[in-house]
């Protein structure tokens, strides 16, 4: 977790580097769902020019060397570096009117960094969910998530085990009425209830947790969950992880990350009878460094467990989604990671012939793009000094 | 000078009861025993003068002190070999996430814990410390009193001290135990918000206390 501030790279921190300037508003501000926040984060390089410098070295390298370079640079134990190569054919059954939904393109990559331990959980579900439309139309929806957790791991790992599953069961309940802000909501607090209810048995921790009791009310986790379906991206945030959304050159943020001093979380949280106190920045009861989490229970009703969810049509001018744990986001900017994003898929083009050789070149070389990205956005926050786990999920979003 | 403390009874989420004291600014010890009797007292406990002493603490003009008191449906046999184990303090508290004696005190040889004894304490993540280095102060297993100190560390409270006492609870056959502690107000924050951030710390170890307690009788 950033709340933990080792004093010695702290310093290091500010002595070395300068405080990034505020970003200009973009041209195309009025398409943003979200007000755009810009994070002052320390940089020890100016953006264009790191990103002309990650560009040569992306020219350069393998992608092979460059998970190389990975565990090099990081001098970190990678945990988890999972590129997707999935393979589909591109005919289809003629004798079917099923209109199959393609498999997602995307990239995972999850380092403990200078961190200890390994605290954060990706999860990637392609087509866990399949929507029953009229015409028999069966389209996939795709979940994609992020679990930040603190105090221990199996919070987190719950929720990667968990959250999917309990997602899919609420779509199928809700069928033809299906509105996905209760729909999330519900789930959340679905998870939340199965990790006090674990908590609360007798039952042996399987994590490497080394309290010899099973009441740990003091662990919780982050989430942030994206679904994607054809037509739109569904994104439900409980704590300070974050989604971005790379659409026609510009960074648009699907979450807001829910810190104590945020001016309506602050608010909420003095309502409910608690405090934000600046302790190692700020926090609530001086404790915690985010105002929302799965788990937690001690903090309740300060920290709670609902998502703020957005629903966001997709676009043809939508280029990738990126989901990552604050590791990445205290150090690198969402326009800096788009940008990263978008230079590993277009160093990458599919070439403009359709024929059905070629296209299988174009996927696979789309999931190691994807898996590019989420690699070097790893790098990124670790050079940058992160002092965090770092997990990243870089999603394609460009229609083939 | 009073001591200006208040007591105030509420019912958390478990169905034990817990009652906060807040003690501010009391540079005179001899003031403080009182007052705890009193306050003892009002839990319906009976306190000889050497425990209420305990809880005495000698308040500098920039530290703040504090009690918190939790009730344990379970008898103190039950609770004080938890409370006692310097080695073992992640059994009940659960922002420890490990914990090592360095030094084990006393004249040495007998392979037991004694005053003197120190551990270092490493803290889970996510919480606003790595690590707290913490000295055996007292122990005494007769009138079940327990104390430490943190010398070193790495964390914003510095002078910590506090003391932990168990009380039996008359004809109910539970505990009840009260943990003082007095600490530097760091730079940059209030006497209260400190008191805020320790208390929030403590009540969660005494009632994770009670709940491991109360489940090994059951």
């Amino acid at each position: 977790m950033a709340g933990i501030c080792c004093g010695v790279v702290g310093e290091a921190a500010e002595t070395s580097s300068p405080i990034e300037p505020t970003s200009r508003p973009s041209a195309r501000r009025s398409l943003d769902l979200l007000p755009l926040k810009y994070i002052a984060a320390d940089v020890s390089v100016p953006p264009l020019e790191n990103s002309r410098k990650r560009q040569r070295l992306d020219r350069r390298a393998s992608p092979a060397r460059e998970c190389d370079n990975a565990v090099h640079s990081s001098k970190s134990k990678v945990v988890e570096v999972v590129p997707n190569y999935s393979s589909k054919s591109p005919t289809l059954d003629s004798t079917s009117p099923t209109v199959v939904e393609e498999y997602p393109r995307y990239g995972v990559t999850s380092v403990c960094g200078r961190r200890r331990d390994m605290e954060d959980a990706v999860s990637v579900r392609p087509s866990f969910c399949q929507e029953t439309l009229s015409h028999d139309k069966k389209l996939g929806f795709h979940f994609f998530a992020v679990f930040d957790g603190h105090g221990c791991s199996h919070v987190a790992t719950m929720c990667k085990e968990r959250l999917h599953e309990i997602v899919k069961e609420e779509v199928h309940q809700a069928k033809e009425n299906l509105e996905w802000e209760s729909t999330m909501k519900k789930c959340f607090a679905r998870m939340d209830e199965e990790v006090l209810r674990w908590s609360q048995n007798n039952e042996t921790p399987s994590c490497r947790c080394e309290l010899q009791t099973p009441h740990c009310d003091a662990v919780g986790s982050t989430a942030v969950v994206a679904v994607v379906t054809p037509e739109k991206i569904i994104v439900a945030n409980c704590g300070d992880s974050r989604a971005v959304l790379c659409r026609n050159n510009v960074a648009v943020p699907l979450s807001d990350d829910h810190k104590p001093d945020r001016p309506d979380e602050l608010l909420r949280i003095q309502v409910a009878g608690g405090r934000v106190i600046y302790w190692d920045g700020p926090r609530v009861l001086g404790v915690l460094a985010m105002s929302r989490a799965i788990g937690d229970n001690y903090l309740k009703p300060y920290v709670i467990s609902e998502p703020e969810v957005t629903v966001t049509e997709r676009s043809e001018e939508d280029e990738c989604l990126i989901l990552g744990s604050d590791g990445l986001w205290d150090t690198v900017q969402n326009d800096i990671a788009c940008k990263v994003v978008r230079m590993c898929l277009n160093a990458q083009k599919p070439p403009s012939p359709p024929s059905s050789p070629r296209r299988e070149m174009a996927v696979d070389c789309s999931d190691k793009a994807c898996s590019n990205a989420s690699i070097l956005l790893t790098k990124l926050a670790l050079v940058r000094q992160s002092s965090d786990n770092v997990s990243v999920v870089v999603v394609d979003l460009r229609r083939t | 000078m009073t001591c200006p403390l208040q007591l105030h009874r509420f019912s958390p989420a478990t169905d034990t009861s817990t009652a906060i004291a807040n003690g501010v600014n009391c540079p005179k010890p001899a003031q403080t025993a009182p007052s705890t009797r009193r306050l003892l007292a009002k839990v319906g406990l009976s306190v000889t003068e050497m425990v209420a002493r305990h809880h005495a603490h000698a308040v500098g003009p920039n530290q703040c002190c504090s009690f918190v008191i939790q009730a344990i449906d379970a008898p103190v046999s039950a609770v004080w070999p938890v409370v006692r184990r310097f080695d073992n303090p992640q059994a009940y508290k659960h922002f420890v996430k490990s914990c090592h004696v360095v030094a084990a005190g006393g004249a040495g040889g007998d392979g037991g814990i004694h005053v003197g004894a120190l551990r270092e304490v490493r803290v889970v993540s996510g919480l606003p410390a790595v690590s707290s280095t913490e000295r055996l102060e007292i122990l005494d297993d007769e009138r079940h009193v327990m104390s430490f100190s943190v010398v070193g560390g790495d964390h914003r409270l510095r002078n910590y001290r506090s003391v932990t006492t168990l009380h039996g609870d008359g004809s109910n056959g539970g505990t009840v135990v009260i943990e003082s502690y007095v600490v530097d107000i760091p730079a940059g924050n209030t006497k209260e918000e400190t008191c805020v951030f320790v208390d929030t710390i403590v009540r969660c170890n005494l009632q994770s206390l009670a709940q491991m307690a109360e489940n090994m009788g059951s």
